[in-house]
């Protein structure tokens, strides 16, 4: 399959930090198309969003889709298909999905992270069958029940407060001794009542079940432990970079699998840039807000770099006709 | 498109509600089931797929878990 187009700027993630920079670059009237497979990326699934500036409590799909319609507005492409590799050329790059084949001067990898799994025996088997990863998704299915929700942070925490609008305990545990979430979050959380039963310093230690999930066994400071009867269990533990295009291009990973980037969002490679929560520039603070303002970032310096680039490389110029 | 389809999904599913735009900017019709309020339904979804997840989106009988837009795409016949 021969190159079907090629762009001043692929960003490669549709997230809130590559339609950031797709919004910025556009505006630069560069040729852009941001190409991801899971649109609006983490912030599509986080429910209602009270803390992005401008947009009081908001979707965060809904707050996805309006910034699309802003890239797209101003001539950015955004395709919906995953990228499967980016590879150098000269000093262009090929991007490839399943169904194309595209050249830039110059990338944004915008990937996002991946949930973090408990990795615990049965985990991956009772996917679906009361283990889950998104409360937001699932947590309204079991009306009445009683869950587990994993986790120590804003995730966990405003899972609990949606799915107490359904279920009939939540069971929310972290191996912590305390949270990690926003105080106006830990308010509503409070305002729950027994109706949550708050376990610190515990972990998940086994996880019961056959055809679906039956209990979980938890453990306190490594010594009581005790059994939980839920019928479902979200993992609400953080994530994991998503760094499978940034290895294969040799970009300088930190110790915990992050792409490093400069104050300009630039990486080790000539051309590559990198923004969102798949770079560890403010630490564990990731938010919506820091991923745009990467994704911003990341844009100009791609901007101001494809003018001392401008055209493709002569790996890929093809002569006049 | 003459395919009967039928989405199973929840009220704060944002991978539901990517499934159903998709039907609404390609004039698919389709009916949507909230499980959430509906448990008759989710018992349905279990039968169906062995799983309590959403969105299951039924289209003429093959289903679909998951919101995955180029094998809807292919399942519904919309080109890209």
């Amino acid at each position: 399959m021969e190159a079907s187009e090629k762009y001043d700027l692929v960003i490669v993630g549709t997230g809130v930090s590559g339609l950031a920079a797709a919004i910025y670059a556009g505006r630069y009237k560069l040729k852009v198309a941001a190409i991801g497979g899971e649109f609006g990326g983490a912030t599509a699934t986080a429910g209602v969003i009270w803390n992005y500036p401008g947009a009081k409590g908001v979707d965060g799909y809904e707050l996805a889709k309006t910034m699309r319609k802003q890239a797209e507005d101003v001539g950015s492409e955004i395709i919906d298909e995953k990228v499967e590799a980016v590879t150098k050329g000269g000093h262009c790059f090929l991007i490839e999905t399943k169904k194309r084949k595209v050249l830039a001067s110059t990338v944004i990898l915008a990937m996002g992270t991946k949930r973090r799994h408990l990795n615990l025996p049965n985990e991956k088997e009772l996917t679906g069958k009361g283990v889950h990863y998104c409360v937001t998704c699932d947590g309204p299915l079991y009306g009445g029940k009683d869950v587990a929700i994993i986790g120590g942070g804003d995730a966990s925490v405003k899972g609990a407060v949606l799915a107490a609008q359904y279920v009939n305990k939540i069971y929310l545990i972290t191996m912590d001794p305390e949270f990690n979430a926003e105080p106006i979050n830990m308010d509503s959380l409070r305002n729950l009542g027994d109706k949550v039963e708050i376990i610190t310093d515990t972990l998940v230690k086994e996880i019961v079940g056959t055809d679906k999930l039956e209990e979980i066994k938890i453990t306190k400071n490594k010594t009581a432990e005790r059994v939980l009867d839920v019928d479902a269990m979200f993992v609400e533990i953080g994530s994991i970079p998503d760094n499978a295009v940034a290895s294969a291009l040799n970009l300088k990973l930190d110790d915990e699998g992050y792409i490093e980037v400069d104050n300009n969002m630039a990486t080790n490679v000539a051309g590559v840039f990198a923004s969102g929560d798949t770079v560890n520039f403010f630490g564990d603070f990731k938010q919506c807000i820091t991923a745009a303002a990467m994704g911003s970032v990341a844009a100009t310096s791609a901007y101001n770099y494809s003018k001392t680039r401008g055209d493709l490389c002569s790996l890929h110029k093809k002569p006049a006709s | 498109m003459d395919k009967k389809i039928r989405i199973y999904s929840t009220p704060s599913c944002s991978y539901c509600r990517m499934a159903k735009d998709f039907f609404e900017d390609n004039n698919i019709s389709y009916e949507d089931v909230d499980v959430a309020s509906d448990e008759e339904a989710r018992e349905e979804l279990v039968k169906k797929t062995g799983k309590m997840e959403v969105p299951v989106i039924d289209i003429d009988g093959e289903l679909m878990i998951g919101f995955d837009e180029e094998k809807l795409r292919e399942l519904t016949g919309v080109q890209s």
